[in-house]
Formats: structure tokens, sequence, C-alpha cells
């Protein structure tokens, strides 16, 4: 539980635990902490509590609120700010556990590490495990012709690669039924995927694939006529 | 196409700013929700940056039809040209972000995440830096279109922790990258092909937080009105503590059938932009 402590040179007058959801201060006798004096409102600003969160708001008083010599907005006190109404000095005090709860709440902020601070902390969680530290590599995926076709290996570099009969498509695929876009073969966060988009069968290892289907090394793809085997390849350059 | 679009962004139960951001552009498709970070309000500032940079860019670069190699930075052979519009504008957000960061004082160490998601009828650019996310929704499976640039991604990827570790993991909210720290960012940048039907979520990790895939599925699965949707799953959240803020956008596509339409697709590449 937080209390305000009323302070005047350096004495404490009077301790005012938070007991309820709500407190006003004023000069008015009516408020939680009535404070006698020509500069306080007669309704000078209040305090909600509302779960582990203290906010201080000034009521349109004449002089104003601060707190820490600032003149506040609606303020979210915390642990050992000064609110100063008129001349007087209140001292909040948070609890132990309520500090406790501010504190891990901080925490869950996001935070940035720059790349140099990352490496390290990789590398010391892989000494940690034994590991020596693993490099990524990007994995290039290749579709190769199988059926005697001319076509030889295609690279999927693209992120979005077009199969069909449409004079843009990356892998062009000829034959009077063949579809504008026959499939297409997108590089996703978790690999290269085939997706049929047309009512034309699209066949990975023998069985006809409905929309999407996630490739995997040796993987064999039938389109119409047309078979070819889908697999990876390590390039050169380090992600 | 045709799209069904909501969106929502709470402050969530302990927080007294919301410094999420997002836009919603259904003229070309755009879609961006933004998680701002830093000291103060500078969070606020980072995140309605990012959004307000990377939607007036590539609405520009569009309608000009700038080549790819006019717009900021070097293209990526690996994108299509939509695809690297909406590269550039990220790093151009970035830049301008991390140069306000040195310039003002009370904007020193300010970042936001980023998540982009353009929608045509045969392409879909799904982009992300940092750990907001953007999930695919195709039938009853939910599939992530987003890598997170968080050290226990880096962490899992490598093979140094396991999914369990990952998830109690006090470095779960450390990023590897955003937008504002460094002066160039790389983003990540997925192209699939839409089907009718499918569903996508843009979310920011107070959502993810605290409410699992499966649950994230379940909840998109039981109805058909994006923004109804769009309240469950922050109601969700914040009855799990809604320790951040949350910010979610939804996307639902209705696309014709392929076929009946093969000869406007034979030709989209003339007037795809």
């Amino acid at each position: 539980m937080a209390r305000l402590i009323l302070v005047f040179n350096k004495k404490v007058i009077k301790d005012y635990p938070f007991v309820k959801e709500n407190m006003t201060i004023g000069r008015d006798e009516g408020n939680d902490i009535a404070i006698d004096n020509l500069a306080v409102s007669g309704f000078h600003a209040r305090i909600d509590k509302t779960g582990d969160t203290y906010i201080l708001t000034d009521l349109q008083s004449t002089n104003g609120t601060f707190v820490n010599d600032k003149k506040i907005a609606p303020h979210k006190l915390q642990h050992k700010d000064k609110i100063i109404i008129g001349k007087q000095m209140l001292f909040f005090a948070m609890s132990k556990q309520e500090q406790a709860k501010v504190a891990e709440t901080e925490v869950d902020r996001t935070m940035i590490l720059d790349t140099a601070k990352q490496k390290d902390l990789l590398a010391k969680q892989a000494e940690k495990k034994g590991m020596e530290v693993p490099v990524k590599k990007e994995k290039l995926g290749i579709i190769s012709f199988i059926d005697g076709s001319d076509q030889g290996e295609i690279q999927l570099k693209k992120k979005l690669t077009k199969m069909g009969k449409a004079d843009t498509s990356e892998i062009r695929l000829g034959g009077f039924l063949m579809p504008a876009t026959v499939a297409t073969i997108s590089r996703r966060p978790n690999g290269y995927a085939i997706t049929s988009t047309s009512s034309t069968k699209v066949k990975v290892n023998n069985q006809v694939i409905k929309e999407t289907h996630y490739l995997k090394d040796f993987d064999t793809i039938e389109i119409g006529s047309y078979k070819f085997q889908f697999y990876t390849h390590e390039s050169e350059d380090e992600k | 196409m045709k799209f069904k679009v909501a969106s929502l962004s709470d402050p969530g139960l302990k927080r007294e700013t919301n410094e999420d951001y997002l836009a919603m552009d259904n003229s070309i498709g755009l879609y961006i929700v933004a998680d701002g970070m830093g000291g103060h309000q500078a969070g606020e500032v980072a995140s309605k940056v990012a959004v307000k940079i990377i939607q007036k860019n590539v609405n520009y670069w569009i309608t000009e039809n700038s080549p790819e190699d006019e717009v900021f930075d070097f293209p990526d052979n690996t994108l299509s040209r939509r695809g690297n519009y909406i590269l550039s504008s990220i790093k151009l957000a970035n830049r301008v972000i991390h140069e306000l960061s040195k310039v003002y004082a009370e904007y020193k160490g300010m970042g936001t995440t980023i998540v982009v998601l353009a929608i045509m009828p045969y392409t879909a650019i799904a982009s992300n830096v940092g750990d907001s996310r953007i999930y695919l929704i195709r039938g009853d499976k939910i599939e992530l279109l987003s890598r997170e640039h968080n050290m226990v991604t880096e962490q899992l990827e490598l093979g140094l922790i396991s999914k369990e570790e990952a998830q109690a993991s006090p470095l779960r909210h450390v990023l590897t990258r955003n937008l504002g720290s460094s002066d160039t960012v790389d983003a990540e940048v997925f192209e699939i092909e839409p089907m009718n039907n499918d569903r996508f979520l843009l979310c920011t990790d107070g959502l993810t937080d605290l409410v699992s895939d499966d649950e994230i599925l379940r909840i998109i699965k039981n109805g058909d009105d994006p923004d109804h949707l769009c309240h469950q799953l922050i109601s969700e959240a914040n009855k799990k503590g809604g320790h951040d803020n949350i910010t979610v956008s939804l996307i639902f596509v209705n696309k014709h059938d392929d076929e009946r339409h093969g000869i406007i697709r034979k030709f989209w590449h003339l007037f795809e932009k």
C-alpha cells in the first residue's frame, strides 16, 4: 500500500496511507487530505489508484499542482515523487511490493541490441552449450526438369516464382490446356511452398495438392506432362 | 478483388499512452501497423512517422509508375516492382526516424517496428522489421508471413534454445532490428499468391505475447465480420493482462475465380504497377 507523507521543514507532519481507490487533496475539509493554506484551492487535486498505477490529476486549481518542481498534466506517480500543492510538500512513497511490480513491468518494455552485442550474446550462449556459433546460410531453391525436356535447371531466386503459359512467368510451361499461371512457388519464412492457382491438377510426390504445400528436398512435382524435382542448395551468401 | 477490412488499436490495461499506429488504404490495398518505442512520447512519433512515410511514398511511386532503380536505395531483384516500392519506403522511413533521433534530444533512442501488407489481384506482399507480425489464415491453418527480428528468434534459428525456452525467455522483447536505431535497415519481404477467402492479420506483440496462434486461429475462423473479430482479439489480450498496447488489422480477401478471368490474367502485367 502506498502512502502520502506531508512534510514541512524536513519534518513529517502527517502520514496518509492509501486506503481508498482515490484520495482528494485541498483546503476544504471534505478532502481526504485537508490542507489549511491560502495557496491551496478548495478541491485542489486527486489521486486515482487503478491496479498498481497511481494517477495524480490537478482539479483546475488556481495555483496548479507540481511534481518534482514541474507543473503536471495528469501524472503517473512514481516512488519518491515530491508533490507540491500550495506551499505544502507531499512525499509519495510506494510499498516494497508495489516498487517490485513496477520494476517488473519496466523489464517488459522493448529494447534493441546492436549487432556487436547480439553476436556477443549468441557466442556466449553457444559456448555454454559447448557448441561453435553456428552460421546461418541462405538456402536457394532449385527446380530441375526431369522429364527429358530441354529446360535443365532453374534457380528460384525470386520471392514469388510464377509457373504457366503467361509470358511473364519465371518458369514457362506450354501446352494447349496450360493456364496463364498454373502454380506459384513462394519463398516464405519457413521455406519454399508451392501453391496450385488454377483448376489444373498439381501433384507433389504423386499426390494432388490442395492449395499450398511446403516443398522438401527431392520432392517431385508433376504439372500436365511436365515433371520436375525440387531441391535446395546452400548459397555462398550469409544471411 | 474485394476486401473486408477492420482494425483496432487499444492502449491495453497497463500503459498510459498508445505508441502503436496504423493505416489502412483500400484504394491501393495497403495496410500498415507500427509499434513505437522510446522515452517519453518518442514512440508515438516514431510509429506515426513510419506509417505516414510508407503510405505516402508507396502511393506516390505507384501513381508515377516509378522504375525500381529510381526509388530510394537499391532495388532487390528477388522482388516484384511493388515489393521494391515497399522495401524502399521502409528504408526511407528508417532513415528519417534515425535522423530525427539524432537531431532532437527528446527523440533520442526512438524507434518502431513495422509490418506492411500490400494486396493486388495476383500478388500479396508481406514485409516486416521488428517483432510485430503478419499472419495468413488460409483454410484451417495459420501461418506467419513475417520473420521476427528479436534475440529469441535468432537463438531458435541457430538451435541454441528450444521453443519452450523461447516463450519464457527474459530476452523475448529484445529486438535485433527496428526502424530508427541504425542509419540503414534490411526488411523481410515475402510475396505470395492470394487465394479466395484468405484472411490476413497484422498485429503488434501486445496481442501475440498473450494470445497463442491456436487461439488467434480459433477466434478468426469463428466469425465473418472483421470488425467484431478485432474487438474479440483485443478483448482476449486484455483478459490475459493487457500489459502492452495492442493493435490488430484484419483483411479478408474475396477473389474472383482465376479461370474465369484467365484472359485478364494473361495481360495483367501490362497494368500491374
